[in-house]
């Protein structure tokens, strides 16, 4: 009876909190387009110099990150393919959108299957090859991809890039930011509660075991090289949808779009959220982000100081955001390898080993 | 009834490198202990490897004879797949899942189970092994090696195997803890009628737990029979359990 009564006003706080959220979530696109809050007008800074078109590209990017995070920090599987998925979902929507003017709903299904089967070729090279190298294999296909998408655009279009419509669901034109935020926000949120949902079904589980100890899932009869493959295609059909919006967002793509820095900045978003949490691949998005764009208002404000401050904040921006991003890197690493939401995780652990121990 | 394993002249061989095994037979009858003693390098870990079937994994390959599992032939079955069969592994090292919690191991154990029968073989496990009910929600990772052992032997035992392989079990751990889970290694053979082949270097340890045993050396059987008889076979006392001779006399005084 004891539990009832405890579990009850935790049952309702939670739910508080999840409405809270989502009004806050709601209203959130209305704020920084009006830019003032119930009339009251807000400052740049107040609003941390963040625009609606941030917050969009943080969702798009919250779709890759949390694939990537599926596929390595779930499935253990590194890959530095990542951005060629995109490319595959950008240039499956060229081909359906643009060429043969398939609707918007449509040619994300086919994004999604066509990368499944592209992530299912991608992890072929998992059945023989193990480490490093398959990371190398993932990186070939990059560039195999990225070839592709090179001939693709050059052939049908030119050096400007690839050019697609306005995004329509039925007659709806998805053509500002407002529009695009509620279409991705849900997006998001199905794909965090799908891969949420899949990582606590029986063979989710098997998949993180897999990542702890490859040799011991296959000694408690797993089939190893069919989950890696499901991995792959799950995580890839992911991705490649979320390149198809971002190319219908960005409206022209081309092959540079997707280098391989694009890739990398996937797996430091990972790492700098917490590697094998969804949350963590949320939070990893939003820095990797928003950051550039807070520290860009912050600039903005020291225009007038020198010294130290105005060298970092406004004449070497760019490479200071890139030393903020690294350094985040590298000290996660070393001192808390689960990422930003692990480092509560982390402490516990600690304590509880300490608790035990005396 | 057949033997739950029966080995028959087999050899191994790894890509360049020669035989491993030589024409080595062995057998595990229903509900026995069976133990597999030998110094590193004699052929013991092939030997686990050649049954269940990971040997690929390491350049290796079955040369000739014939591996039964249960009367079923089972030379190159798919490790998963033997498994699934009810051949229960615990490798050597442990290899447990580090991160995910002791409950989850044991549910990634009990995958290739029914639904509906998860709960009580977890529930079995735990019976069997308190510590690990204790330390249900911890990572596997923060556990000591003796509660690892336990983890990887319940992980292999949810399962419900009928043969079940134990490979180093006391390795780098205290002599009481291994005691203690040798007990109840016994309990679950008594109990489930559970067949176990164990590989040990611990000689002592293993014939008091085993009721017959196979001595291997650089690839042969160059012994076999019950516990007992090996126990006091003389060169078995000379080379592996240790005598204390008189030095005058150069007779045995203490084993």
């Amino acid at each position: 009876m004891n539990s009832q009564n405890t579990a009850s006003p935790q049952f309702s706080s939670k739910w508080l909190w999840l409405i809270l959220a989502a009004a806050l979530a709601c209203y959130l696109p209305f704020l920084l387009t009006d830019r003032s809050i119930f009339g009251v007008r807000l400052s740049n800074m107040q609003l941390l110099n963040l625009g609606l078109t941030q917050v969009n590209l943080m969702l798009i990017a919250m779709l890759g990150s949390l694939s990537l995070n599926y596929l390595t920090g779930n499935a253990g599987l590194i890959s530095i393919g990542h951005a060629a998925f995109y490319a595959v979902g950008a240039m499956t929507g060229a081909v359906a959108g643009t060429q043969w003017g398939w609707p918007f709903p449509l040619v994300l299904v086919l994004a999604g299957i066509v990368g499944a089967i592209a992530g299912l070729i991608a992890g072929l090279p998992s059945l023989r090859v193990r480490g490093l190298y398959f990371v190398l294999s993932t990186f070939a296909m990059h560039y195999i991809v990225s070839f592709s998408f090179l001939e693709y655009q050059f052939k049908f279009f030119d050096v400007v890039g690839v050019p697609y419509e306005i995004a329509k669901l039925g007659s709806f034109e998805i053509n500002t930011p407002m529009r695009w935020y509620f279409l991705l926000l849900p997006l998001v949120i199905l794909v965090y509660l799908g891969l949420k949902n899949t990582m606590s079904t029986r063979e989710g589980r098997v998949m993180m075991a897999m990542r702890d100890h490859e040799l011991a899932t296959t000694a408690v009869g797993a089939d190893v090289r069919i989950l890696r493959l499901k991995a792959f295609a799950f995580s890839s059909a992911i991705a490649s949808v979320a390149g198809a919006i971002y190319a219908f967002y960005m409206s022209n793509v081309n092959a540079e779009s997707f280098g391989i820095q694009f890739a990398i900045q996937f797996i430091a978003m990972i790492i700098i959220g917490g590697m094998g949490s969804l949350n963590g691949a949320l939070v990893g998005a939003a820095l990797w982000l928003l950051l550039p764009s807070i520290i860009a208002g912050f600039a903005s404000q020291v225009t007038g100081s020198s010294g130290a401050i105005k060298f970092l904040l406004v004449d070497n921006r760019a490479q200071f955001v890139q030393v903020i991003f690294g350094s985040m890197v590298i000290v996660l690493l070393i001192f808390a390898p689960g990422g930003i939401v692990g480092i509560g995780a982390q402490i516990r652990n600690r304590l509880a080993a300490k608790r035990d121990q005396s | 009834m057949s033997n739950m394993l029966e080995i028959e002249n087999l050899s191994v061989g790894y890509a360049r490198k020669g035989l491993a095994l030589d024409n080595v037979s062995l057998s595990v009858a229903p509900g026995s202990i069976v133990a597999l003693l030998g110094a590193n390098g004699a052929g013991k870990t092939t030997l686990i490897r050649a049954v269940t079937g990971l040997l690929d994994l390491h350049n290796g390959y079955v040369a000739s004879g014939r591996i039964g599992f249960d009367g079923t032939q089972i030379v190159n079955v798919a490790p998963h797949r033997l498994v699934r069969m009810g051949m229960g592994q615990v490798p050597e090292g442990r290899m447990v899942f580090k991160q995910l919690s002791v409950e989850d191991n044991l549910a990634v154990g009990a995958a290739i189970l029914p639904r509906a029968a998860v709960r009580e073989r977890m529930d079995a496990v735990y019976e069997l092994f308190p510590r690990l009910l204790e330390r249900r929600k911890q990572a596997a990772g923060w556990l000591s090696g003796g509660e690892q052992q336990m983890l990887a032997l319940g992980r292999a035992l949810v399962g419900g195997p009928r043969l079940l392989l134990v490979d180093e079990l006391s390795l780098g751990l205290a002599p009481l803890i291994v005691q203690a889970i040798y007990k109840q290694l016994v309990i679950v053979g008594a109990t489930l009628g559970t067949s176990m082949l164990i590989v040990e270097q611990n000689v002592r340890i293993a014939l008091e737990f085993a009721s017959s045993a196979y001595i291997i050396e650089r690839g042969q059987i160059t012994m076999s029979g019950t516990a007992d008889e090996i126990r006091i076979s003389p060169s078995m006392r000379d080379s592996y359990l240790g005598t204390v001779k008189s030095e005058e006399t150069g007779e045995v005084i203490a084993p």
